[in-house]
């Protein structure tokens, strides 16, 4: 058995993290921006350019970008495994990342094959450098808990993702292609959503709520079938989709129901959590369980009305449901990193984690996500919710971003000031 | 009897509902709060006394790796004992903020130190001990903390 990640030493550099985390309100600030100059009846469709690069502006900019970040800290503490090489590996795969990322916003709004070019190759030694590295370190986990198999599981689906993606971008280079872009787009949006992000927080909360709001855990059944069996739905979606269309909707009610449960099972266990407090990223966990079950149920009744509500159901889920999530955990872990990061090099007097990040700037940044997120949803009705809807998201990342820079300056200058270096506090064992 | 894995596993869990329980009476009041704290400092230094006195030391002994993964451990019980010190001070000193910003670190730092025990040390001692492991068992359960 490897310890490895038992040690600071040993666990990931504090940068390798915080480098994602730092960008990625960054490109959901950009998003933000192109919504603003956007028209509504162009954003109603899920196949506009605008909407596109909208999207991944905030999927590879900001969801992944987290995810990423995210992955590369938890797996030392969650599946006891180190990243070969991670401080190069996560330099190397976010700088080919943000080129990728930009390239790719830049190539498709000018139609610009050499930026579109670009952008493949950043994007995909990028995401692949990254997702071979932490497979290759998930191969040598001994102890496979559910959290480490979703984990694995959600890999397994982004390496599909990211073939297709690059698939798809291709096609605006040879327009030969163009024609399968529908089929695969729809099939690299569905596995995003739901085998990346949605089966990756479902991983990790089985960790994540009994222990840090001291919750009831997760039954065996959902920490041992419920990744396993949503898997099986977006497999079967992927068949029916391609064969037999017109049985995909009893697809789309598996994977949905799932969700759905999902989302009810996180209400109730928030609910008869042990722990009192209720903080800026409970509230998150309580959305974005709102948002999912909306979104599920929209997503079916969707099939009915020729996916005229496919758009809403993206704002639902992947904004109320996956961003929502990833931002409230950031709330947690950053200010614990760097609290972590400092003690372990010694210093004591440093400030608590409720210190490091404005209590009310926090909450500001939520109420306004939130409001962005309702008022986009209700633009498909009074279109001019829409700008004031696009600004109140801006502000809510411009928050966000300072809430992120906040502890790794107080990091930064503890570092500098050395304060209270004590070295006893490495004598004592 | 329970391995050496279920025993302090289940520890873990019995003192994170001493610590919600702590939290609870803090926010009505710091003054009423003294009991619960106490329990779970008290219920948490025989956690860590079992593992440093009994498991650690019998893992070390076994395997030979004293400044390996139960050195990491013990560093970071020496943070958090710290961290419970401080939060002993707070409660004196009447500061809610104070306290409730040291209790949310030491969650984070107890849960993730937690985590790793549970996902690895735990398991490794599991695997080299299994032979004993009734004997330290009931060596931590009749521990008298020091």
């Amino acid at each position: 058995m490897n310890f490895n990640g038992l040690s600071i030493e040993q666990a990931p550099p504090i940068s390798a993290p915080l480098r994602f985390y730092l960008t990625a309100p960054l490109f959901a600030i950009i998003a933000g921006f192109l919504i603003l100059f956007s028209d509504t009846t162009v954003l109603m469709s899920r196949y506009s350019i605008d909407s596109i690069i909208i999207t991944h502006a905030l999927t590879i900019g900001f969801l992944s970008f987290i995810m990423l970040g995210s992955l590369s800290q938890m797996l030392p503490v969650l599946a006891g495994v180190v990243i070969p090489k991670v401080d190069v590996v996560t330099k190397a795969s976010h700088g080919l990342l943000v080129l990728g990322t930009v390239f790719m916003l830049l190539g498709l709004s000018y139609d610009n094959s050499l930026f579109n070019t670009i952008s493949i190759l950043g994007l995909g030694t990028g995401f692949l450098i990254i997702i071979g590295v932490i497979s290759i370190a998930i191969a040598k986990v001994q102890n496979f808990t559910a959290t480490v198999k979703a984990m694995a599981t959600s890999l397994f689906f982004v390496f599909f993702i990211v073939l297709m993606g690059l698939f798809l971008l291709y096609s605006y280079i040879d327009d030969s292609y163009a024609y399968l872009r529908p089929l695969i787009a729809n099939i690299h949006s569905v596995w995003a959503i739901f085998g990346f992000g949605g089966i990756l927080i479902i991983g990790v909360s089985f960790q994540v709520l009994p222990m840090f709001y001291v919750a009831p855990k997760f039954k065996q059944f959902c920490k041992k079938k419920v990744v396993l069996l949503i898997s099986i739905g977006l497999f079967m979606w992927l068949g029916l989709n391609l064969f037999y269309d017109s049985y995909s909707l009893v697809a789309k009610a598996w994977i949905a129901l799932f969700f759905w449960a999902f989302a009810t099972t996180v209400w109730k266990k928030l609910s008869a959590r042990r722990r009192p407090i209720s903080d800026t990223t409970v509230w998150y966990w309580r959305s974005s369980s709102i948002f999912l079950t909306l979104g599920s149920f929209l997503w079916i009744f969707d099939e009915y009305f020729k996916n005229e509500y496919i758009v809403m159901v993206a704002i639902l889920i992947g904004g109320g449901f996956i961003m929502s999530i990833m931002i409230g955990m950031l709330y947690k872990v950053i200010p614990f990193l760097v609290w972590f990061h400092l003690n372990g090099m010694g210093y004591m007097n440093i400030p608590t984690i409720n210190e490091m990040i404005n209590k009310k700037l926090a909450k500001t940044q939520f109420i306004l996500f939130i409001a962005s997120l309702i008022g986009f949803i209700f633009a498909f009705y009074y279109p001019m919710l829409l700008k004031i809807s696009a600004i109140s998201f801006i502000l809510s990342m411009i928050i966000l971003e300072y809430n992120i820079i906040a502890p790794v300056l107080i990091y930064r200058k503890t570092k500098k000031t050395k304060p209270d270096f004590d070295m006893n506090a490495f004598t004592t064992f | 009897m329970s391995t050496i894995k279920e025993y302090l596993t289940e520890d873990h869990q019995r003192c994170d509902h001493l610590f919600a329980a702590m939290e609870e009476k803090a926010g009505t009041s710091l003054q009423g709060a003294k009991e619960a704290y106490t329990e779970f400092v008290n219920e948490t230094e025989r956690h860590y006394q079992m593992e440093e006195r009994v498991m650690f030391a019998e893992f070390e002994a076994k395997t030979g790796m004293t400044q390996g993964p139960t050195a990491m451990m013990r560093h970071e019980h020496v943070q958090m004992r710290q961290l419970m010190k401080q939060m002993g001070e707070a409660l004196e000193a009447n500061n809610k903020d104070k306290f409730f910003g040291l209790s949310e670190t030491l969650m984070m730092l107890l849960q993730q130190h937690n985590m790793k025990e549970e996902q690895m040390l735990y398991t490794m001692a599991q695997q080299h001990l299994s032979a004993e492991s009734d004997r330290i068992v009931a060596m931590m359960e009749s521990m008298i903390v020091e």
